[in-house]
């Protein structure tokens, strides 16, 4: 409904607006037109200069059709709105501002700084948060490859948030911090679709009441459109509501206000069926709760690309229970003996030696996939990563040539690796050159889950909680057994289910008789 | 004032050359920054060999990653965090230093963005290597074939620009083993290590005839006038705080201490 209404009204501003210009190009092709016809006493000059045409509507002047004002097209229209923005920012000072949002705080992005560049890095803030800034003045250094470049403020305003600091990476188009800016000021891109519909709604009221725009009459009313369309959602008047913004604005509180002391009972107004108004007859306006916008950066961030990538992959899920009794055992064994009070024996670096060994004997489960060239290199090392939930985000750092490697020194370095990824400082080196990847989801809880594979590797482990669980022995007597459900997600483009099934047997066997390990000992 | 004439007849930008030889490189820095912050007048610095191996690393790079930390605490090699952003590179005597400083409007077509001042500055090399080895602008770096001579960085001002090029004319295979493989690298390395990635400049042309065709190059663009070190004090403000800076053993020893196993923490992988 109301999209319709907007056109109609466009057409009808457009029409106006042409016929002025046409009057005025009679005149003068070349030149804008005069300074007088831009001082309105209130701020919305173009605007009041309107009604007075409407009042004395006149056929315009050769070279245009007249008619009822709809046959102006788009590059019209498009024209109108250049020609305005050209000559006089500040003659929309009324219409531009109702285009921003209501505190009149605008986004400040990081701009493309040179082609191909997709990312920067925060070297430095200039300006703190509430700061004055003036156009051009430079807000802070940024990193892009080989250079650092100053951005420099398209606004003069006041910073009212920054939301990086120096050390993050930015992507070109994210919004560095927000300003709040001057009611002159537009950001061009507000105009093209706010101005010509901003315009149709005051030119809306206008045409009703015949009065020049007037904050103080009983005219039209200076508001957002949101508030506009939040009033007339509530089937209240905006003429009827005290503005608290600045210059008599309404704001969205001034409606709500409005409404509470009216309720939402008036059934004109309200866009609910019929059936509920009864139920809402005496409830009270409470405020929506709103959402909230969450961008993602950081590890986030590069999950979701590396999950897409992993979704365009064949997985296939093997799924198998280790009886882990023996582990359970030979982990409090460590605990008990260990000499070092600042070693923690956990039941991870176990597993990640057993996987190793089963690497091994499997080497085709330790490997990376080249599509283009249909090949597949079997991994020298075991680089074992290990997936991390840190307050980031997901990281998966892994443990350099395994096969080398003594339990106690798996203890070590993964304790090390804990470390660094809790406090975000994990280096470039611990993150890459994984070949296989575990998932100790069952850290946290859960049977098990079905992972996605961390490319390029070929296959990732993930493995549920140990769990006492009932089992029947030879003799059909119950026992109590702990249990560990591993879910292994496989690349079937490289593995199939024979190779994967031997290779967790291979590890299986490994874990529930951990004795085997000492037949490896060198 | 007669040359200005001259310059404005031809519509070419003046540009103030200033030459020096064996200039330790952390004054270089700490004075091309100071006329590209503190001027508005188009500089060319050329510095004609360093005056000791030095490691100058970009404005954000971590010393941890970049260096072989402990041989170069051992051997005291002093390492700089520079103004601009960029790699990694070991200078000394056999290194010349280009660096170009031009506000904004002085290089027609030539906008403040990295890409388009490299572009700039890869056709004036163009001009001065012409019908030598395979020279050509490959990524970021100026190479021979796909080996690397001359590494870049810039910094863009709001109304100005500084691109400087470190070229290695010579170098001591034994200073490189100074610099890890960096993590982020251009392509065309192809995960090659430092001697198989460089070259030697010298094995093309003399070193006196790089600075000469390197300024008859910048002819087609400036009128190029020599500038004195006086000229050059007299521009600078008297006092101005640096971005380059020398770092102290102190930070590069925590650096080296960081990059061990640290102490043993609560599990809390999934």
């Amino acid at each position: 409904m109301i999209p319709i209404r907007i056109v109609n009204r466009k057409r009808a501003w457009a029409a106006v607006t042409r016929r002025f210009l046409t009057s005025h190009a009679a005149q003068n092709p070349l030149s804008p037109p005069p300074a007088a016809v831009f001082t309105g006493h209130h701020g919305i000059p173009f605007l009041s200069h309107l009604p007075s045409r409407l009042a004395r509507p006149s056929h315009a002047a050769a070279g245009f059709a007249s008619s009822e004002g709809v046959s102006i097209g788009n590059f019209e229209l498009i024209l109108i709105v250049v020609l305005c923005w050209r000559w006089k920012r500040r003659c929309f000072s009324g219409i531009a501002a109702a285009g921003l949002p209501e505190d009149g705080t605008v986004d400040v992005p990081l701009a493309q700084t040179g082609e191909g560049i997709a990312e920067c890095e925060l070297l430095q803030w200039f300006v703190k948060e509430g700061d004055e800034v003036d156009e051009f003045q430079p807000l802070c250094e940024v990193q892009s490859d080989k250079a650092t470049i100053e951005i420099t403020s398209r606004y003069k305003g006041r910073v009212s948030r920054m939301l990086y600091v120096p050390g993050d990476i930015v992507k070109v188009g994210e919004t560095l911090l927000k300003m709040v800016v001057d009611e002159s000021q537009v950001p061009a891109q507000s105009l093209d679709s706010q101005v010509p519909i901003q315009v149709s709604g005051n030119l809306d009221s206008e045409l009703s009441s015949g009065a020049d725009l007037n904050t103080t009459g009983g005219g039209g009313v200076l508001c957002t459109p949101a508030v506009r369309h939040l009033a007339k959602q509530y089937g209240i008047s905006l003429s009827g509501i005290q503005g608290s913004g600045k210059s008599g604005r309404v704001l969205k509180e001034d409606i709500l206000k409005f409404a509470a002391q009216k309720g939402i009972i008036e059934s004109s107004g309200i866009p609910l069926g019929d059936q509920l108004q009864d139920e809402l007859g005496s409830v009270q306006v409470i405020e929506n709760p709103s959402d909230k916008k969450v961008t993602l950066r950081g590890f986030q961030r590069a999950m979701v690309k590396t999950m897409s990538m992993a979704a365009k992959v064949p997985h296939f899920y093997f799924v198998e229970d280790i009886k882990c009794d023996a582990l359970v055992e030979l982990k409090a064994s460590f605990q008990k003996q260990t000499t070092d009070p600042g070693v923690k024996h956990t039941f991870l670096p176990l597993l990640i030696k057993a996987l190793s060994s089963a690497l091994s004997l499997y080497p085709l489960v330790n490997s990376s996939f080249n599509e283009d060239a249909m090949e597949v290199v079997l991994k020298g090392s075991h680089n074992i990563g290990i997936a991390m939930a840190t307050p980031s985000g997901l990281v998966v750092p892994n443990i350099k040539n395994v096969q080398s490697l003594s339990i106690l020194e798996i203890t070590m370095e993964l304790a090390r690796l804990q470390q660094l990824a809790l406090a975000n400082k994990l280096s470039p080196e611990d993150v890459t050159g994984g070949t296989v990847t575990l998932s100790n989801i069952g850290a946290i809880g859960g049977k098990f889950g079905s992972p996605l594979l961390n490319l390029p590797e070929v296959a990732i482990i993930a493995m549920g909680r140990i769990q006492k669980v009932p089992h029947f022995d030879e003799k059909g007597n119950v026992y109590p057994a702990s249990i560990m459900t591993v879910n292994i997600g496989a690349d079937h483009r490289v593995l199939d289910g024979a190779t994967v099934a031997r290779f967790c047997s291979e590890w299986k066997r490994l874990i529930e008789k951990p004795e085997l390990f000492i037949l490896q000992l060198r | 004032m007669g040359l200005l004439r001259q310059s404005e007849k031809l519509g070419l930008p003046l540009m103030n050359l200033v030459r020096f030889k064996g200039m330790p490189i952390l004054d270089q820095l700490n004075l091309e920054e100071k006329l590209l912050r503190t001027t508005s007048d188009n500089w060319c610095i050329v510095n004609d060999g360093a005056n000791a191996p030095t490691v100058v690393m970009g404005v954000s790079g971590k010393p941890a990653e970049l260096l072989e930390l402990e041989s170069v605490i051992g051997d005291n090699v002093p390492v700089i965090k520079r103004f601009t952003g960029g790699g990694t590179v070991i200078v000394d005597e056999g290194t010349i230093f280009v660096t170009l400083i031009c506000n904004k409007d002085a290089v027609p077509k030539v906008q403040p963005y990295p890409r388009s001042i490299m572009s700039w500055s890869g056709k004036l090399y163009d001009e001065v290597f012409q019908g030598i080895g395979d020279f050509q602008l490959r990524e970021n770096d100026y190479v021979f074939g796909n080996r690397k001579f001359g590494g870049n960085a810039q910094s863009i001002t709001k109304d100005r620009w500084i691109h400087h090029t470190s070229f290695l004319w010579d170098y001591e295979d034994r200073n490189m083993t100074y610099l890890k493989l960096p993590s982020r690298a251009p392509e065309y390395r192809s995960a090659r290590d430092h001697t198989e990635f460089v070259c030697r400049m010298r094995e093309y042309l003399q070193r006196s005839a790089f600075i000469d065709k390197t300024i008859k190059a910048l002819d087609n663009y400036f009128m190029v006038q020599p500038a004195t070190p006086a000229d050059v004090n007299s521009c600078q403000v008297a006092k101005f705080a640096h971005s380059t800076r020398l770092l102290s053993k102190q930070e590069l020893e925590d650096a080296c201490s960081s990059t061990k196993p640290g102490t043993i923490a609560q599990s809390a992988s999934i």
